[in-house]
């Protein structure tokens, strides 16, 4: 940190938001009172444990991950989770043979009612150029190397639908309760850039 | 304006820019080889710069929503199918990509053309 940080600016960005954030106040379209509420929800309420639980539920439910994978939007309502960006949701699944990527190239698009906000490097251009043109790439840095004979879908959710990917149940969890398994379910495997491990812990991501 | 106390069944309830399908017919169906039409609109688009001029295979009809085209610049909803279109690597990329690799992108009818 510089020596002088209690006296350097805010960043141009929460500058930006700020200035925004007051002019739309004072011209009466925002309530900042309604903006601290949605932000809140979403640094606080809702986040990738939701996608977790849906995840565990296909895990050991065979009905419920046919269901999920017909119509994700209505399969994630019987758990209670619908809303902002999960209006139209569709669940990819994992298998040894085809492995998906979700992205947005556009812009950040993101299975909010599953996953929360997305993290920063879902949003920073070198992500969304890349997992389009080098996914294999991109994978490798986050520690995952794919034989060449697995395919990678990788789902573009610059429209309307948002994505989500049902991880691989690792082997060595048949014993594990719903609720055990939930908790080896991280945002980035369901975001499609890692894969579940007995070793994963959902609690411990950045 | 979003009050406060509309917070709570705003995030429940989303806004979905699905519209009915009654009387849009499709003009693909899963299966239809198709071309991203090389369209270079100076307003917003989501038709992806990397898809352009590319083929691919419709995977599924997800149904009928609002053309972002036109309903960013208040030109109106102009409501279509939207299909998952899936795209090999290679076609996208050139002999470097892996060929068991595909990206699958979601594109209006105004964005696709047969090939």
């Amino acid at each position: 940190m510089s020596t002088n940080h209690h006296n350097a600016p805010e960043s141009e960005p929460a500058l930006r938001v700020k200035a925004l954030e007051l002019l739309l106040t004072e011209k009466g379209l925002v309530d900042p009172q309604a903006l601290d509420l949605l932000v809140d929800t979403y640094e606080n309420k809702v986040g990738p444990k939701n996608g977790a639980q849906v995840v565990a539920r296909a895990w050991v439910d065979p009905a419920y991950k046919a269901r999920l994978l017909s119509n994700g939007t209505a399969a994630i309502a019987e758990l209670g989770f619908s809303g902002m960006q999960g209006e139209d949701l569709v669940v990819v699944e994992n298998t040894p043979e085809v492995h998906n990527l979700i992205v947005c190239t556009l812009c950040s698009c993101y299975p909010w009612p599953m996953l929360g906000l997305p993290p920063v490097w879902y949003k920073s251009a070198p992500y969304r150029s890349r997992a389009v043109s080098d996914p294999r790439g991109v994978l490798r840095e986050f520690g995952l190397e794919l034989a060449p004979n697995v395919e990678i879908r990788v789902w573009d959710s610059s429209a309307e639908i948002r994505y989500l990917v049902l991880p691989e149940r690792p082997k060595g969890t048949e014993h594990m309760s719903e609720a055990q398994l939930a908790e080896l379910i991280t945002r980035d495997s369901m975001i499609g850039v890692t894969k579940v491990t007995l070793d994963s812990k959902a609690g411990s991501q950045a | 304006m979003l009050r406060p106390e509309d917070v709570e069944q705003a995030v429940k309830t989303g806004g979905s820019t699905r519209r009915p399908e009654e009387g849009i017919t499709p003009c693909f169906k899963p299966g239809d080889t198709v071309r991203a039409r090389n369209r270079n609109p100076v307003g917003h688009t989501r038709l992806a710069r990397y898809a352009r001029g590319k083929q691919g295979v419709i995977h599924h009809d997800h149904g009928v929503f609002v053309f972002p085209d036109t309903s960013a610049h208040g030109l109106g909803d102009k409501p279509q199918h939207v299909y998952s279109v899936r795209f090999e690597a290679r076609q996208l990329w050139g002999d470097t990509a892996c060929g068991a690799d595909a990206v699958y992108i979601d594109l209006w009818d105004d964005y696709l053309e047969p090939a």
